[in-house]
């Protein structure tokens, strides 16, 4: 890049666009009274961003909003199900249970009562590099045995759900985190949530 | 700029019933961003179909996400970053190679001339087809600067990146602009160095 050292080359087009600090712009607008060229340049940009903001791209307006609210409500309809599979199967694990402890009662010596919580698998906030390709991405996750829940919210951050793995398997959640991150060129960040 | 804080702490509002659940709430938060959301995705995309679906899904993001914002930024620069995500996979899924950074072999111009500085936007097909021409990265920062009057640190908190790299990105964007449009406005005239520059009227 070729700047030119003593003229503010690279603030112009955002004192241009009017966002500059009050110090930058001070600095700008005394500049500009003795450089010709960064007036110049200054005169271009303002063409520039007068095009850019009458170039309008309209938008789905009442259409897209429609199908934003047909759906919004098909999401807000399957997360009030999302219990029915869950509780089901917390019955059958109560009932099982249930029926071990009578078991048990009668038998201690004989069985040995389900234990533990229903696993629901570990989630992970990860981000993935820019320049990754789908391919790569659905390479790692199948290695690790990730998969995607949602996202990319406001930061790019994605939840990943590990399937084969427990809340309290540690190493096992350390590990897969180690795995993601020495890709370096896929994933920037993975932790636990 | 006034007007503009109002304007955040509206949508910072809409957000919080947004994040109880509140449909109306939702409706609003569309009308009020929907326009600069699509505008932000086309410029990127160039595609309205594909610009459409990630207007969609951005505001299903804002819908499932409302409880995450803490108001730590604006309400525009945290949905044009989640735009900017979705962007991010849509080019991703179309292996667009428009995703890699161009390498701007620009050469050394100690002295730009007139006829760089001069090379302008007189013609809004020729900028549009110039814009078009640029990588996702350097559009961008052109669309956030210059659509929405976004500051470099806004900019970079959406893009994601650092300050430095917005403001490299802005001067190669430019630079490639100018060649752009000096390419295709043949009869744009060189400035006579003694005297006021010749601009050529289409």
């Amino acid at each position: 890049m070729n700047k030119r050292p003593d003229h503010p080359d690279e603030l112009l087009p955002w004192y241009v666009n009017g966002t500059l600090a009050n110090g930058e712009r001070q600095d700008v607008e005394t500049h500009l009274q003795s450089c010709e060229r960064c007036r110049q340049e200054v005169a271009w940009l303002q063409n520039l961003r007068t095009q850019v903001k009458d170039d309008t791209a309209g938008s789905p307006g009442e259409l897209g909003l429609h199908r934003l609210l047909r759906e919004a409500k098909a999401q807000k309809s399957a997360a009030r199900q999302w219990w029915r599979p869950a509780l089901a199967a917390a019955a059958v694990v109560i009932v099982i249970q249930s029926a071990v402890l009578i078991n048990f009662l009668n038998r201690p010596a004989a069985i040995t009562p389900l234990g533990g919580p229903a696993a629901e698998g570990v989630v992970l906030q990860v981000k993935f590099a820019p320049n990754a390709t789908e391919a790569q991405i659905r390479e790692l996750l199948q290695k690790t045995g990730a998969t995607f829940i949602d996202g990319p919210g406001a930061l790019g951050v994605y939840r990943l759900r590990l399937e084969d793995v427990t809340a309290t398997q540690d190493q096992a959640i350390q590990r897969v985190i180690g795995e993601l991150t020495a890709r370096r060129d896929i994933v920037t960040y993975a932790a636990r949530e | 700029m006034q007007e503009a804080e109002a304007i955040d702490n509206d949508a910072a509002g809409l957000l919080r019933r947004m994040a109880a659940g509140n449909e109306a709430a939702l409706r609003e938060f569309y009308q009020a961003f929907h326009g600069r959301v699509y505008a932000f995705a086309l410029r990127r995309l160039r595609n309205p179909a594909d610009a459409a679906d990630v207007l969609n899904e951005v505001m299903l993001e804002a819908w499932r996400s409302a409880a995450r914002f803490e108001g730590r930024s604006q309400a525009l620069t945290w949905v044009l970053g989640i735009a900017h995500h979705k962007i991010i996979d849509n080019l991703r899924r179309q292996k667009s190679h428009l995703l890699d950074e161009l390498d701007p072999e620009i050469a050394d111009d100690d002295n730009p001339t007139a006829f760089d500085v001069l090379a302008g936007a007189q013609d809004a097909a020729q900028l549009r087809r110039c814009l078009d021409g640029l990588s996702d990265a350097h559009r961008l920062i052109v669309h956030l600067a210059f659509f929405e009057d976004l500051a470099y640190e806004e900019i970079a908190r959406i893009a994601d990146c650092p300050l430095g790299t917005v403001k490299t990105r802005m001067f190669h964007a430019r630079r490639l602009l100018k060649r752009c449009l000096a390419g295709l406005n043949p009869r744009a005239v060189p400035a006579d160095p003694e005297g006021s520059p010749q601009i050529s009227h289409e």
